[in-house]
């Protein structure tokens, strides 16, 4: 047991405990602020992966425009929920067993995979090389197209949720 | 390496003349506040024009091409599938300007094409981020236009119903590229076949993979066990956008699963044949059961569409160029079907303000020629010579047959029977119900009528002349089984 | 120092399973929503563990286009949330019209 180990264990334990009160409490904005701690242990795992760039990238974005994005939207339906009515679905027994089986599916399928009990490597020291992630954004003979493609869908989700969210009087 | 970027740009021609026209569309709505009808005219002009455009100009070569740094494989199916999504968006558009709560948007046209370009990047996309991107691209638009009419509170709610399980079912189609990622380490679809084939990767890992991402395409194709959705949002959606889900949408889901099992999983093809059959056996079934039990016009369609998914499945299950050929015309001939279908039940439903299948009573007089078009699509739907889905079913349950799958396609069979049963009785109420208002003609605005116009001349003359489509398709389930140059 | 592929791998897994659970069990909307982030996130760690393990760039580039998505997909999402809300003040999922299946 490293000290990377044990820094890695006690992130995943809080992850994971932070994950389970947002799908189980009661109050949305509890929730809400379980999630943000969720997103905050994704980043710390990024950091030990060297991946510095991309644990940057998640705090402003997943915790800086995601999560903010949902508290509001916590806050515009208030009083949605009232806290007395079940909150779970009917079989939630059923669901339980099944996402069990499912876990226990992935987990045993990953493990009889050779690469799974190889040390993890991590980014080269310094971290990644962000020149070469830049240029493989804009070159046309990397990934320019999805780049573009991205831009569009964040315009047309611009204007669809403007469109949507805009109060309009009637005519 | 010297870069030809004007071949580049030729090759995703389709895509650029489409990104043009969402341009043209912003700036036009700006300036024409008091007439946005002519909007829809734009864009329908637009789409035609990009139509024969693509037609003349981006005819690939016979083997498939990569392209834009593998992004993208310029391959036939691609071509055609690019042609049957604009088709689509433009019989749409004509139906949205017949719509008089659609027609005066701007953000409608906007968002159908940008959900068509996402279509068009699904059909040659050859490429995990390429993939993922334009699936996201093609749904997020429609979340918004299922959802489009803010006043109706079922519209909404089935924007939020669609968005909630295309979500999750995307959530889960990624959690499956990252094991494709993690067991290849390459994105590109080619590379993560050679890879499979030579790294050691376990069977039962790369199966695991393969059914996280079925998940995803079987939700785009509404085949059963994701079906839950269709029925409440096609309920919901407004009439043109609960079409173009069904027609378009469908296709492009398609033509993603067509390639991913082709190109990624072709050492597990025992696997995912018998998955696929089972997939298509339980959709024809559910499809087709619960549809006879509807009253509900739109619902109906759900269903059926739900089975018709899959019929289309029969011709997958069968790995074989005549199959995939098969998948490639039956779609041709289901959109221009369906989009018919959803065009009479909105001009109804406008007309009387309901979609109980007993409000079609008294069509026949109200108007003939309405009551002989829905006459030839529920024909075509169910299968039923000179029509063109007709020689679809027969080309799937061909290839099944050839391929030894002969249960699947007695299933096949007993299942187009059932479904007769329930086309023919809209037919019924159309045709022998008398109601009090039969004497009020029922009228059929410009627009719709040509888009319908256009639906049944296809579908008679795709039931007639076999040739061209059917060369076609051939040409394009051959370059899926190719490795590209 | 090192620390095995499989803690991530496990750890993404559970975050996975922990996602579906509350999309599956939870009847409210925006933690339906929450919970689709999870998912998300647990994809977006296994991209990030398997790019710094092959030394390719594509994890990474994958990792960032998940993002920009979610974004997207987040913003429309509670747009009609807020939509549906203005009409209903409800955001429950069972109380819209039942999923007759």
């Amino acid at each position: 047991m490293t000290i990377m180990q044990i820094i890695f264990l006690i992130t995943a334990s809080v992850t994971l405990f932070a994950a389970l009160m947002v799908v189980s409490t009661r109050k949305m904005m509890h929730a809400a602020m379980w999630l943000i701690l969720v997103l905050f242990g994704v980043t710390i795992t990024f950091a030990l992966l060297e991946t510095r760039f991309f644990a940057i990238v998640q705090l402003v974005i997943y915790i800086g425009a995601i999560a903010i994005l949902i508290i509001f939207a916590v806050m515009l339906t208030r009083r949605s929920m009232n806290a007395d009515v079940p909150q779970v679905n009917r079989n939630w027994w059923l669901v339980m067993v099944s996402s069990l089986a499912l876990f226990v599916g992935l987990v045993t399928v990953m493990s009889v995979w050779e690469g799974f009990f190889v040390t993890a490597r991590t980014a080269p020291p310094g971290g990644e090389n962000l020149v070469q992630l830049g240029t493989a954004l804009v070159d046309p003979n990397g990934f320019v197209l999805p780049f573009e493609v991205a831009s569009l869908v964040l315009l047309a989700a611009m204007v669809g949720a403007i469109y949507v969210a805009a109060e309009r009087k009637e005519k | 390496m010297m870069i030809d970027v004007g071949r580049m740009m030729l090759e995703i021609l389709p895509e650029i003349g489409l990104l043009i026209l969402i341009g043209v569309v912003l700036v036009l709505d700006l300036f024409w506040r008091k007439s946005r009808k002519k909007l829809g005219w734009v864009s329908f002009a637009g789409l035609l024009l990009i139509f024969v455009l693509t037609l003349v100009f981006v005819q690939p070569a016979r083997l498939p091409q990569l392209t834009w740094g593998g992004m993208i494989s310029l391959d036939m199916t691609g071509y055609i599938f690019r042609m049957i999504f604009i088709a689509g968006a433009a019989l749409t558009v004509l139906y949205a300007i017949a719509n008089d709560s659609l027609a005066g948007r701007g953000e409608f046209y906007l968002l159908l094409l940008t959900s068509t370009l996402g279509m068009c990047f699904m059909a040659s996309a050859a490429d995990l981020i390429m993939l993922f991107l334009a699936i996201e691209t093609t749904t997020v638009p429609l979340f918004v236009l299922a959802g489009f009419l803010t006043r109706d509170q079922k519209s909404v709610e089935s924007g939020i119903k669609y968005l909630l399980f295309a979500a999750m079912t995307s959530a889960v189609m990624l959690y499956g590229f990252t094991w494709l990622y993690g067991f290849s380490g390459t994105t590109q679809l080619y590379q993560i076949a050679e890879r499979l084939k030579y790294g050691f990767v376990p069977q039962a890992a790369v199966v695991a993979a393969m059914m996280l991402v079925l998940v995803g395409f079987g939700f785009k194709i509404s085949a059963v066990p994701f079906h839950f959705w269709a029925p409440d949002v096609y309920d919901g959606a407004p009439y043109p956008v609960a079409g173009f889900l069904s027609t378009a949408s469908k296709a492009a889901g398609f033509a993603v699963l067509a390639r991913a099992l082709f190109v990624i999983f072709p050492l597990q093809t025992e696997t995912w044949t018998l998955i696929v059959a089972l997939l298509s056996t339980a959709s024809m079934f559910v499809g087709n059961l619960l549809a006879l039990a509807q009253k509900n016009i739109k619902r109906l369609l759900a269903y059926s569409s739900i089975a018709q998914a899959g019929y289309i499945l029969i011709g997958v299950a069968a790995d074989s160029p005549l199959g995939t050929s098969g998948v490639i015309y039956y779609l041709s001939a289901y959109l221009l079907t369906n989009l018919a279908a959803f065009g009479i039940v909105a001009l109804v439903g406008r007309a009387v303000g309901s979609d109980e299948i007993s409000a079609y009573a008294g069509l026949s007089r109200r108007s003939p020629a309405l009551a002989l078009a829905m006459l030839v699509v529920m024909l075509s739907l169910g299968g039923i010579p000179p029509f063109a889905g007709f020689i679809g079913k027969l080309l799937v349950f061909a290839a099944a047959i050839e391929r030894g799958l002969i249960w699947l396609a007695i299933l096949g069979v007993i299942n187009t029977i059932v479904a007769l049963f329930y086309y023919l009785t809209v037919l019924k109420v159309i045709y022998l119900y008398r109601s009090e208002e039969e004497d009020k003609p029922l009228a059929v605005s410009s627009a719709a009528g040509t888009a319908l116009v256009i639906c049944i001349v296809g579908i008679i003359a795709l039931g007639v002349v076999i040739a061209p489509l059917y060369g076609w398709s051939t040409d394009a389930a051959a370059t899926l089984l190719f490795l590209p140059r | 120092m090192g620390i095995p592929v499989s803690y991530y791998l496990v750890l993404s897994a559970i975050m996975f399973v922990i996602g579906i659970l509350g999309v599956l069990l939870r009847r409210n909307a925006l933690v339906t929503f929450m919970s689709l982030e999870m998912m998300f996130n647990a994809a977006n760690l296994i991209f990030v563990t398997f790019a710094a393990y092959y030394r390719v760039l594509t994890g990474q580039i994958f990792v960032f286009f998940v993002m920009t998505v979610a974004a997207a997909e987040v913003a429309v999402g509670l747009a009609l949330m807020v939509a549906i809300f203005r009409t209903k003040h409800s955001i429950d999922l069972d109380q819209m019209s039942s999923l007759k299946g």
